[in-house]
């Protein structure tokens, strides 16, 4: 009984994956004598067979369906993706008009003095001409409409 | 002779390297192609996995929709049909378990594996599917089979994959895949056990 466990174990073996040709002739071999054994191969090529004879039919318009949704989705992730890409000039945008405006406010204090300006004088100058004028072209970017607004 | 395989192969390697691409171009007309070919199959799987036919086809179009999200994570190096069906996997434990976790106030075990030893209730779509007598006398077993056995069997048997693609589907050892297909074997085997002796 031991043996044919063995036996059975190696048939499984021979239907699930490969086994070598001296193990194959093993089995045949063992068959030849042991009629448990080979029935238990029979049943499980058997099995094998009927597992190989389920039909399941699709719906006829579930790959038109599918190829729908996925339209849909693609749709919406480059709409997605195009806000994104809005956010991160907004947020670029919005960085350089604070940067600018500081570079440009060290700039105009040197100048202010050899051209006799107040100095007080600079940073309303600077509020006005430069940084106000600057963010409100970021705030553009995000209430221009349509896909593109110049940097897609 | 030996020229064959090697232009299949670097057939199936530009194959799958031309799918990776479209994946990452989000190329829609790709995309098209690979569900008229892999959508069958993958409803199959599916049903096999979960047991449910509408259940089945509704995880499918969710499997699509990852593999538009997620197509660059597709290397192109290995099969696309075992990539789709983990996908398909992975998507239907997490909505099973969400599903019981919605049923049931306990909490599920860590394992995700563990849901799917639970067999499917339900009317069974396997009878409707059987196309002989001895599919027939299956279709029972195979309903209420647990759905870890089932999908290892369907893989082999049906898909053709080796165990090292179903290991790699399932996320499990190769010798863990095998001892599921032997323990799907056996417990499908017996209908045909009791059947004779009973004179069937």
């Amino acid at each position: 009984m031991e043996g044919d466990k063995k036996f059975r174990e190696l048939i499984d073996r021979s239907f699930a994956e490969e086994i070598s040709e001296g193990e194959r002739q093993l089995i045949r071999d063992h068959i030849r004598d042991c009629d448990g054994c080979k029935r238990y191969v029979e049943l499980t090529a058997r099995t094998i067979r009927a597992l190989r004879e389920f039909a399941f039919t699709s719906e006829p318009d579930s790959n038109a369906q599918v190829r729908e949704i996925l339209v849909h989705h693609a749709g919406i992730m480059r709409q997605h993706n195009v806000q994104s890409k809005i956010w991160a000039a907004f947020a670029v945008a919005l960085s350089m008009s604070f940067v600018g405006s500081a570079l440009v406010y060290q700039m105009a204090r040197r100048l202010a003095v050899p051209m006799h300006f107040d100095t007080s004088q600079v940073q309303p100058g600077v509020l006005i001409f430069w940084l106000l004028p600057s963010l409100c072209s970021a705030l553009c970017l995000l209430a221009a409409p349509g896909e593109n607004r110049g940097i897609a | 002779m030996s020229a064959l395989p090697m232009t299949l192969n670097t057939t199936a390697e530009t194959e799958t390297a031309k799918i990776a691409r479209g994946l990452r171009e989000r190329d829609m007309e790709l995309l098209a192609d690979l569900v008229e070919r892999y959508q069958h199959r993958l409803v199959r799987y599916l049903l096999y996995l979960i047991g449910r036919r509408e259940y089945a086809e509704d995880l499918a179009q969710e499997t699509w929709v990852r593999v538009l999200q997620r197509g660059s994570q597709y290397n192109g190096r290995q099969r696309f049909d075992p990539w789709l069906f983990a996908i398909a996997r992975n998507l239907a434990i997490d909505d099973l378990r969400k599903k019981r976790k919605a049923v049931e106030t306990a909490s599920l075990p860590n394992d995700r594996d563990a849901i799917l030893l639970v067999p499917s209730s339900g009317p069974s779509p396997f009878e409707a599917a059987a196309r002989s007598q001895d599919a027939m006398r299956l279709a029972g077993r195979l309903q209420i089979l647990a759905p870890l056995y089932r999908e290892a069997l369907l893989l082999r048997f049906q898909e053709d994959m080796s165990l090292p693609e179903i290991a790699q589907v399932v996320g499990a050892p190769v010798t863990t895949v095998s001892s599921r297909i032997y323990r799907g074997l056996a417990t499908l085997r017996s209908a045909f056990e009791e059947g004779d002796s009973h004179g069937g």
